[in-house]
Parts: structure tokens; sequence; C-alpha cells
């Protein structure tokens, strides 16, 4: 009997991997979603959203234009080392600003015609990681803009690349 | 691996875990800081008004969110030293829930998610227990445990299976060449694509294949010694260290399952 009790446990399990169903949503949904893990990881290929930034030097004068810097990518790299296996702070963090991107794309996705995105949690978490990124790398930048692109990258490197949004220009001081 | 070894180690394990993150949470605290790029002022709009979100304010403060870290170092030690009780539990649960509330749902994805569930476990025994039968208390947090841990690789497994890009080993060096450690070398083993279809098929393959591991408690502790394998390997090419101890915690939980002879 607990024997196709079990069988049965993980053959529902795989139907739900085949019949889709329609997925609820909901501010603490979201918030307590580790209650309800689906476990799929690193499941699909496909587009990821990459963040781009910009930043400018005050300006000269008032009525000049934004002298502005090229397209950065602000996407995590970090030295390996074994003993991160312990403790690896800072490579979580970037990790989980990488996850923020993420989280802006879908919200974006998910936006209703005619809403504002700098009403987004995650645009504004996004900004700030966006400024204080620009002025680490350029601590006299005054200005800072950025880009949510899709990247969809291929086994020998990049095959296509779209802009997803780009934000206005955002004070950085 | 008898029932109250399994719940030693499982403590003990968690304990380690539990210690691992919160060192990492107190280590990059000044991003959760008003001025940090986490700041509970933007972020407390996630939270409908209300109530919740009064006393989430009070939580969050910059000074009650280092005590609460703080805290749950003794709370740890303990737990490793003398075992669970039920307000340690509690306390645990209660913590962690917090925590992912802090990182909008999650800091690391997974990792958080099962150390819910080893969290969950050892409340479930603590509940159980209070009907006077610590051995049936602790079967009963150690099989949802195993069933979850097992859970976990077989939909992580099968959800692979269904993809092309898996099955034909392209999906391993696209996330390789994306991982934190920057892409792979052009002249990495990695890239060949025979050795990348290879290694994809044997981790489906022995994702796939987990509930096996419930069987016979060798079967069981040959699939642990690969999960090991298994984690390190995410934790080398990925970074992520929190999902190798994660998933650690819940070993003893499957090999004490399996030891139950459940199935034969």
């Amino acid at each position: 009997m607990l024997e196709a009790l079990f069988l049965l446990y993980f053959l529902v399990l795989l139907a739900t991997l085949v019949f889709k169903s329609r997925i609820v949503t909901g501010p603490w949904l979201f918030l307590l979603r580790a209650f309800f893990p689906n476990w799929k990881f690193f499941h699909a290929t496909g587009n990821v959203p990459h963040l781009y930034a910009r930043w400018a030097m005050p300006k000269a004068q008032p009525t000049a234009d934004l002298q502005w810097s090229d397209w950065i990518p602000i996407f995590p790299r970090r030295p390996r080392h074994l003993l991160h296996v312990f403790h690896n702070a800072q490579t979580n963090l970037a990790l989980v600003q990488q996850n923020l991107v993420e989280h802006l794309a879908a919200d974006l996705n998910h936006l209703a015609a005619g809403a504002d995105a700098r009403a987004l949690v995650s645009y504004q978490l996004v900004s700030r990681l966006v400024c204080q990124s620009l002025q680490t790398q350029q601590p006299d930048c005054a200005y800072g803009q950025f880009e949510v692109r899709m990247v969809l990258d291929g086994t020998t490197g990049l095959l296509q690349e779209d802009t997803m949004m780009r934000s206005p220009v955002l004070p950085c001081r | 691996m008898p029932v109250s070894s399994a719940a030693r180690a499982l403590e003990i394990l968690l304990a380690l875990s539990l210690l691992l993150q919160t060192l990492e949470y107190l280590r990059i605290r000044q991003v959760l800081t008003v001025q940090g790029l986490w700041a509970w002022p933007v972020q407390r709009t996630d939270i409908p008004p209300g109530a919740v979100q009064n006393l989430l304010d009070l939580l969050f403060g910059d000074r009650a969110m280092h005590w609460h870290l703080l805290l749950r170092l003794p709370v740890l030690l303990l737990l490793a030293w003398q075992g669970s009780n039920l307000a340690l539990a509690v306390f645990l649960f209660a913590s962690h829930v917090l925590m992912l509330i802090r990182w909008r749902g999650a800091f690391n994805g997974g990792s958080d998610f099962m150390t819910l569930v080893a969290i969950s476990g050892l409340l479930l025994a603590q509940l159980v227990q209070l009907g006077g039968d610590p051995h049936l208390a602790w079967r009963a947090g150690l099989w949802y445990i195993c069933l979850q841990s097992i859970t976990s690789y077989f939909m992580s497994g099968w959800v692979k299976l269904m993809q092309p890009e898996w099955r034909n080993g392209q999906a391993m060096t696209i996330f390789l060449n994306a991982a934190i450690y920057g892409p792979l070398p052009m002249d990495s083993v990695l890239r060949k694509p025979w050795l990348a279809r290879a290694g994809a098929w044997a981790f489906i393959g022995w994702e796939c294949a987990a509930p096996l591991a419930l069987l016979h408690p060798l079967v069981a502790l040959v699939f642990c010694l690969i999960a090991l394998l298994f984690h390190f390997l995410v934790f080398w090419f990925f970074g992520l260290n929190r999902f190798f101890w994660a998933w650690v915690v819940t070993f003893p939980a499957i090999l004490a399952c399996s030891a139950q002879r459940v199935f034969w």
C-alpha cells in the first residue's frame, strides 16, 4: 500500500511537468514562495535579462548636454576560492542582485498598460544598484541611466540581444 | 542510520548551515541599512499596508535586524551543542521566514527553500513530540525532510530531461559560461560537446532516479555521496555554497528513512 502511495506521489509530480495549470500570483505569495518550491534549477536556456548602465559627470553649465560614458555591463563576476564553500557573502550578494534584475524584467513583462515602472519596488532597487555601481567605478558621476537587455547566449557566445527598457536619467548623488 | 542518530546529525548540520548563513548576513548587513541598496523604506511597499507592515517596520529596523542576526548565533550553538526544543525550533522558523521576507522572498533561491524544509521538519518533530512519542515525532520530521529532498532531485532531473538543450549537452555549457566565475576558457575541456552531453546525462539520470535511494540503505549512501560531489561542483562552478550545506543537512534524513526498510 505504501509503495503504491509513493509511486502515485512521484507520478503526480511528473504530471505537473506535463500539464500546466494557472499561475497564482500575489504579493504575499511572492514573498513567501519558499513555502511552494518547484525545485526547477537551471532548467531552461533562453533570454536572460542583463543590466547595462552609463554615467555622466555634472553639467558644466545648466544648458549643456550630458556627456555620457559608453554602456557598461553590471553583471556579477567574482574570483573563486575553495574556502568560499564556508563563507561566500560577496558572491551571494552579487547573485541576489542579478536575481533582482530578473525580477525587474519579470515585473516589466507583467506591467499593466499605462502603468509606471518607476513605482515598482524592483525598479527602485535596481536604480539604487545602478547608482551605487556607477559611483564605485566613477565616484564623481552625477547621473546614471540603465537598460535591461534580454540576452540570448549560445555555447560559443552571444546570439541575440534586445533592449527591453531604458530608464530615465537618474540623479546619482 | 538509526532515527536518533539521524536526528542528532540533522541538528548539528542544520546548526552549521544556518551559522554559515548568519555569518554571511552579518558580513553584508550594511546593504540592508537605510543607506544600503536593499533599504527597507523602499522595500516595505512590497507589503500591503496594515498591521503586518507596521510590525515589519519594527523588526526590519537597522538596529533590530542587527540584534536579530546576533541572537541567532547563540541559538545555533545551542542547537548544535544540546539539540532542539520547541522554543528553539519556533524561533528558527520565524527567524528564517523573516529573513526571506527581508530579501523579497529569497536571498539564495533554492538553498533558502531547502533550509526552510529542514527547519520545518525540525519544527514538525518538536510539535509531534508534544503528543509524547519522540521516536514517532522524529520519524515524521525526518520523513518530511527526506521526501522534500528526494522530490527536489527528482523534479530537477525530470524538468531537465524535458529540455532538448539539456539532452544534447548545450545547456550545461551555456549555464557554465554565464556563471559568476566567468565564461569557460576557450580551451576548457567542458566545452567539448561529447563531455557536456555525457555530464548532462549523468546528472539527469542520477537526479531522475533519486526515489530509488529509498529502496536500500546502501543505495541511499551511494546516492548521498554522489550528491555531495554534485553540490560541490555546483558550488565550484556557480558559487552556490549555501546549496551545498542546505542539501547536506537533508542527508541524515535520507539515510535514516532508507534504513527503515519501508519498501522491502
